[in-house]
């Protein structure tokens, strides 16, 4: 599993749920329900400021875990390409990172 | 639909909340919510607050509490099985209310009420099912919610796949039905871990599986996402790990989601976890439908679930009455009227009959009669113990309180008026505030719990709260900080709140170099102090801790333990979780039993006359009191010399003589600089004079320049001028100056006709910036109405509003005058008695040498310290023989040596006398080194002269340190019914004189560095010869100079003080002791510049000044210049020489060389 945290655009369902992303150039559609949660930050460590009335997203940010394929992609060929990305949201602007790609389909047992 | 929150912590969860109830409160209220829970860990702290703030927001108030359970199957002494939340049921006639505070009880009953105690505060889960059961109805009256922090919630983590559904069919089988709810949260934590969906999901399940209702909630603690991070901060103080350590344990929160949502978010997260369930809308629908249905069966009535302000005072029968308790007050006051006044007739009786009806009315109205026949008991209860006792504050305003002795102060005889303490339109209880000596004041709690039982009275507790210095520590350990940095900063914080702890960055300069390193952007400590600096902003004021109130004690009737929760205080009596603000809205009857050291030293001084004359011939002579017509002595001397205090008349005029000479250190009140200024320029003649210089002397008239004009007009400099005719007779007594409320009330009312009752309403609106305008309306349109011309209004509605905020209550004045009067009495009377008396329990403000100074001053002999005539307290004694035979003296006590253990003491005294330290050593077990600085000290002096030894005390001490050395030999045992020889101290007579006796500079130097008081002589005594050589004037002198005259005086520092001043600018007031008596000098802004550092630095001062005469008999030093004593090369030598070093004398090696405790010799700590 790698750590990144590298810029990704994200096409969202009207629910806020992600369905696409552009990441290094290529189009990935996502393709299976993703997962979403909120992890704490060491914040401490992280900021340089905390007072009060800073607002959401001090303490934690919202990670969504997707599986994608390259849009465009025969479904033969699709199988061996799904990916597993952590993306994050910044609560405060709103942007999107990658956060982690997993080797594997290794889905968290919820 | 709304949503209600049933899982809420308020910032009273001490370490835990973060939001105030009322934020939470208008939260909700804000979002549509009907009603709102509070559920503080461990107790209802913050639930009276919630009622209140729910009822301002329109809200019905839940009320529960979240609190851990002992492990069924673990060590039920200590092993915890998680967390839950109780709600009390309502609507009930408050029986889940009940049923809370006793379980809230329980929870606490087996902690020992100090901070670090092994058994933590918990119930067992029986005594959560015996108490969720209306014993009279067996109706369910609480409801459990078995949630994420349950066992059952903690199990989920674990590998044992079955444990959770185990423990929860454990609740099940233990608790009675419909007393049961799942409590289901997610606060959408990562999959699996606590906190999570899917352990939401599986409480859901559980819950179906059982039948059992589920309910959601988010286990709130904050009221906005903004407080997670002060939550973080809480969770580090409460376990005192850093946050890094913290992460990896992991113990925080594990984000920040447990906000107050709003019905809409709740909604959101409803839906996502009956989604993640695989269930249907019908099932969001009943999740949310039971959640409301709970919260429905839990709204709490204020009235009559919780008696919300309904006044409950003990019973009758349990106060000694039967019958009306209106009637039995009628009959005591009609008692109290020929004892307080007797021979009264005429037109005075007539007032007094007219003011008593008066009261008696409106006591009858409010229907308060039962609570002062409480108080009374208690009063009475207190003297018959023997213990000194006096009404303070606006009690001293009611003749009922004065009749039935709950007051010492004749209401009519100092024009106070009823209605500043009790009126028809005051619903709530009136404060009575008894005084009682410090020393008794335990004895005197416990007395009240055994006279009115344990059932019926608790003590009342406080809320301390986080201030800078204890935020900026927190901080600093949440941020990993080193702890000696900390400290470092911590000091530096003083008197400003930590909510504008950047705002004072900029602003102290004692935070200057802090605040530079804050600036200092390339530091890599900077990020930390810039967190440090937010994170303690985010502390200020949240509360930490409860303890015991210093006075508060509450009393009601057999059912006050149904509510308020209580818990064991340090002291092993029960405290209750509510503070005073709680009181009022609970109908809880407080009394404020203060204890005070001048009680306790003026009744130590009232025993030692007994001991020392035990006759009333005898106490007559001695204290020189009138022998009166028939020359046996006045009535408040009994037969065995007894005084009774309260009994002294007010104007005697010796005891006056004193005030005005302001020699007047240790009297209550009138010891300090200012204070003595003050009575050196009102030169008091009577009580009523007390009443005003007591009045006068507060920060607001001082501040507002009122304390001149009295002066001038009462000393006639300055005609006196009223601003109309008819409030002459209102002002006459100050002079036609408002000092009092009472004069402020009687202007009300003279000016508008309004009544008294409505005039104190008005001045307390004052200090209302809206209530404000509406009085002034009001005032301005009726006083025009009586035909006041509109200048005079103008200028008496310009007094009313500047006065009311400060002016000082007169029965307060004059309840604080009794003990001032009654201190200088003792002073003027038996000095011995009180000066042992004010040594014994130390009430004033100035450090105890002064004191013993004092008694130097007044030529009092101060006796040392002697094995066998020393006791565990001050004594007076009678000098038997010598120079100073047939007088009376002090002998100091062996309490308050530094390093002698109280068991030590108790032994010295129990075994005396002594013959030998052969025998001390065998009885008493003193360690070595407590022999040795009792040596040090000259204790055993007299036992060496008696044994005809030739040694001095440098031997001795040097042979008892050569002692230390060896190892013990057994003493030999002293057995039972076998006297030893009297043979005298061989060890001291044997002892070998080979050092030069210790100087009297190194005998003051042990006293000062054991005891922190000079006794063998005045510790400016050896410095005599220096002060000689620089021109030094000596406080005794001073009065016979002219006012103006330029002089240098020298002592030692024994008080400094900053007050606010007029304009802001800072002026330093420092006085000095030079063993003649004390000097008090003051630094104006040009004399601080010069003096600079010595003004707070320094213990030694030499002070150059001009006499400023303040009084007939008061005069003081304009300093403007300062040097310190101890640095002779500095200081002003008349022939410009300083001292040369073949001058020793001239050196200053004083006693105070080598010693650090400043705080208790000069009253400046360092």
């Amino acid at each position: 599993m790698g750590m990144f945290s590298e810029g990704v655009d994200v096409v969202c369902t009207p629910a806020g749920q992600p369905s696409a992303l552009t990441w290094a150039g290529r189009q990935y559609m996502v393709c299976a329900e993703p997962v979403r949660w909120f992890e704490r930050r060491q914040w401490w460590a992280e900021e340089t400021r905390a007072p009060l009335g800073t607002g959401p997203g001090l303490v934690d940010h919202e990670i969504w875990r997707v599986q994608v394929r390259l849009a465009g992609a025969k479904e033969e060929q699709q199988q061996n390409e799904i990916l597993t990305l952590d993306l994050t949201r910044n609560i405060g602007s709103g942007r999107w990172r990658l956060l982690r790609i997993h080797d594997a389909l290794k889905p968290k047992s919820a | 639909m709304s949503f209600t929150h049933l899982h809420v912590s308020t910032a009273f969860s001490a370490h835990y909340g973060v939001s105030w109830p009322d934020e939470l409160a208008q939260a909700a209220a804000a979002d549509g919510a009907t009603a709102l829970a509070c559920t503080d860990r461990d107790g209802l702290y913050g639930t009276v607050k919630h009622l209140k703030a729910c009822m301002a927001s329109g809200l019905d108030p839940v009320v529960g509490v979240d609190l851990a359970v002992f492990d069924d199957d673990g060590d039920h002494r200590t092993q915890l099985g998680g967390r839950v939340v109780v709600l009390a049921h309502g609507h009930n006639n408050g029986a889940g209310y009940r049923a809370l505070c006793r379980l809230i009880s329980d929870a606490h009953a087996r902690t020992s009420g100090n901070a670090g105690g092994v058994v933590p505060v918990a119930v067992t889960r029986a005594e959560i099912a015996s108490r969720s059961l209306n014993p009279e109805t067996l109706e369910p009256v609480l409801t459990v919610l078995i949630g994420p922090d349950s066992d059952v919630g903690r199990a989920m983590g674990g590998r044992r796949y079955l444990r959770p559904r185990t423990l929860f069919k454990q609740w099940l089988d233990a608790m009675p039905k419909e007393t049961v709810a799942a409590e289901v949260v997610s606060h959408l934590s990562a999959p699996g871990e606590p906190l999570s969906t899917a352990r939401a999901v599986r409480m859901l399940k559980l819950a179906a599986e059982h039948g059992v209702p589920a309910v959601l909630t988010n286990a709130v603690r904050y009221c906005a996402e903004d407080g997670a991070a002060t939550a973080d901060v809480l969770d580090s103080a409460r376990t005192l790990k850093s946050l890094p350590e913290l992460t990896s344990e992991p113990l925080l929160q594990p984000n920040g989601r447990g906000w107050l949502k709003t019905s809409a978010q709740m909604l959101e997260l409803g839906k996502e976890i009956i989604q993640a369930a695989g269930y249907g809308a019908a099932d969001l629908g009943r999740l949310l439908g039971q959640t409301e249905a709970l919260a429905d069966r839990c709204r709490i009535d204020p009235v009559t679930d919780m008696g919300w302000k309904q006044p409950v005072v003990p019973e009758a029968s349990v106060i000694g009455i039967e019958g009306d308790p209106l009637v039995e007050l009628t009959q005591r006051c009609e008692a109290g009227i020929s004892r307080r006044f007797p021979g009264i007739s005429g037109r005075p009786e007539a007032d007094m009959r007219a003011r008593l009806e008066h009261e008696l009315r409106i006591i009858a109205n409010l229907g308060f009669a039962s609570y002062f026949l409480t108080v009374a008991e208690v009063s009475r209860m207190i003297i018959d113990m023997g213990v000194r006792a006096a009404a303070r504050g606006s009690g001293a305003s009611s003749l009922v309180n004065y009749l039935i002795d709950i007051s010492q102060v004749n209401p009519l005889q100092h024009d106070l008026i009823f209605e500043r303490f009790l009126s028809r339109d005051r619903a709530t209880l009136p404060d009575i505030d008894i005084d009682v000596e410090s020393a008794e004041r335990h004895n005197v709690y416990r007395r009240i719990f055994d006279r009115f039982g344990a059932e019926r009275v608790t003590l009342m507790s406080m809320q301390n709260g986080y201030r800078a210095r204890g935020a900026v520590r927190d901080a600093g350990l949440a941020l990993g900080m080193d702890d000696g940095d900390i400290g470092e900063i911590a000091k530096q914080l003083w008197r400003f709140s930590a909510r504008n702890f950047r705002e004072a960055l900029v602003e102290k300069p004692e935070l200057k170099e802090f605040a530079g390193r804050v600036e200092q952007r390339d530091f890599a400590e900077n990020q930390q102090l810039d967190l440090l600096v937010d994170l303690t902003e985010r502390l200020d004021r949240l509360p930490r801790h409860i303890s015991m109130h210093p006075c508060g004690v509450i009393l009601g009737d057999a059912t006050l333990l149904d509510r308020t929760p209580v818990q064991p205080s340090g002291l092993g009596l029960p405290m209750s979780q509510f503070d005073k603000h709680d009181m009022d809205p609970m109908g809880m009857l407080k009394l404020d039993v203060l204890g005070v050291r001048m009680q306790s030293a003026m009744a130590f001084a009232v025993r030692e006359v007994v001991r020392l004359h035990p006759s009333k011939a005898e106490v007559v002579a001695a204290g020189a009191h009138p022998t009166g017509p028939d020359g046996t002595g006045p009535d408040y001397i009994a037969a065995d010399g007894h005084i009774d205090l309260n009994a002294v008349p007010l104007d005697d005029e010796p005891t006056y003589e004193l005030i005005r000479s302001t020699h007047t250190l240790g009297c209550f009140q009138i010891e300090s600089p200012g204070q003595r200024e003050l009575v050196g320029k009102m030169a008091p003649r009577e009580f009523n004079d007390l009443i005003i210089d007591i009045s006068l002397f507060r920060p607001g008239p001082m501040k507002s320049d009122m304390v001149r004009p009295f002066l001038e007009h009462r000393h006639g400099f300055a005609p006196e001028t009223y601003p109309h005719p008819d409030l002459k007779p209102v002002l006459q007594e100050t002079h036609g100056v408002t000092v009092f409320h009472e004069q402020i009330l009687r202007t009300f009312d003279v000016m508008t006709g309004c009544g008294l009752a409505k005039a104190d309403e008005f001045r307390r609106a004052l200090s209302n910036d809206v209530l404000e305008s509406q009085v002034e309306e009001f005032f301005r349109r009726e006083a025009k109405a009586k035909g006041y011309s509109p200048d005079v209004v103008d200028k008496v509605w310009g007094t009313l509003k500047s006065f009311a905020s400060f002016g000082f209550c007169k029965a307060h004045g004059a309840a604080f005058a009794v003990p001032t009067y009654q201190s200088a009495w003792l002073k003027a009377h038996h000095p011995e008695a009180f000066l042992a008396g004010l040594w014994e329990h130390d009430p004033g403000m100035y450090p105890k040498r002064l004191l013993v100074a004092e008694a130097r001053r007044m030529g009092i002999p101060i006796l040392p310290l002697d094995i066998n005539r020393s006791q565990a307290e001050y004594r007076v004694e009678r000098i038997a023989s010598g120079p100073e035979g047939g007088k009376l003296g002090i002998r100091l006590s062996l309490n308050g040596i530094y390093g002698l253990s109280g068991a030590e003491l108790k032994r010295i005294v129990a075994g005396q006398p002594y013959d030998s330290l052969a025998d001390l050593r065998a009885r008493s077990r003193l360690s070595k080194p407590s022999i040795k600085r009792l040596a040090q000290l000259g204790a055993f002096d007299a036992l060496h002269r008696e044994s005809g030894g030739a040694a001095n005390r440098a031997d001795l001490v040097q042979h008892l340190q050569s002692l230390q050395g060896r190892p013990t030999k057994k003493g030999a045992e002293v057995i039972e019914g076998q006297l030893s020889l009297p043979l005298g101290d061989v060890e001291l007579r044997n002892l070998k004189p080979e050092l030069p006796a210790p100087s009297m500079v190194e005998n003051v130097r042990a006293e000062l560095d054991l005891m922190a008081v000079d006794v063998s002589e005045h510790l400016m005594s050896s410095h005599r010869p220096l002060l000689d050589r620089l021109g030094v004037t000596t406080a005794d002198k001073l009065l016979g100079l002219r006012n103006g005259t330029e002089v240098l005086v020298a002592g030692v520092r024994i008080a400094t003080q900053t007050p606010p001043m007029r304009g802001g600018r800072r002026v330093v007031f420092i006085s000095i002791d030079d063993g003649t008596g004390c000097v008090d000098s003051v630094f104006f802004h040009e004399a601080q510049e010069l003096a600079g550092p010595l003004l707070f630095g320094t213990r030694l001062l030499l002070i150059r000044g001009n006499t400023r005469r303040t009084g007939p008999r008061g005069i003081s030093i304009s300093a403007s210049m300062a040097w310190d004593l101890s640095r002779p090369e500095t200081l002003p030598f008349p022939d410009k020489q300083p001292a040369a070093p073949w001058e020793p004398d001239l050196q200053l090696r004083g006693p105070l060389d080598g010693i650090s405790r400043n705080l208790a010799i000069t009253g400046l700590g360092s």
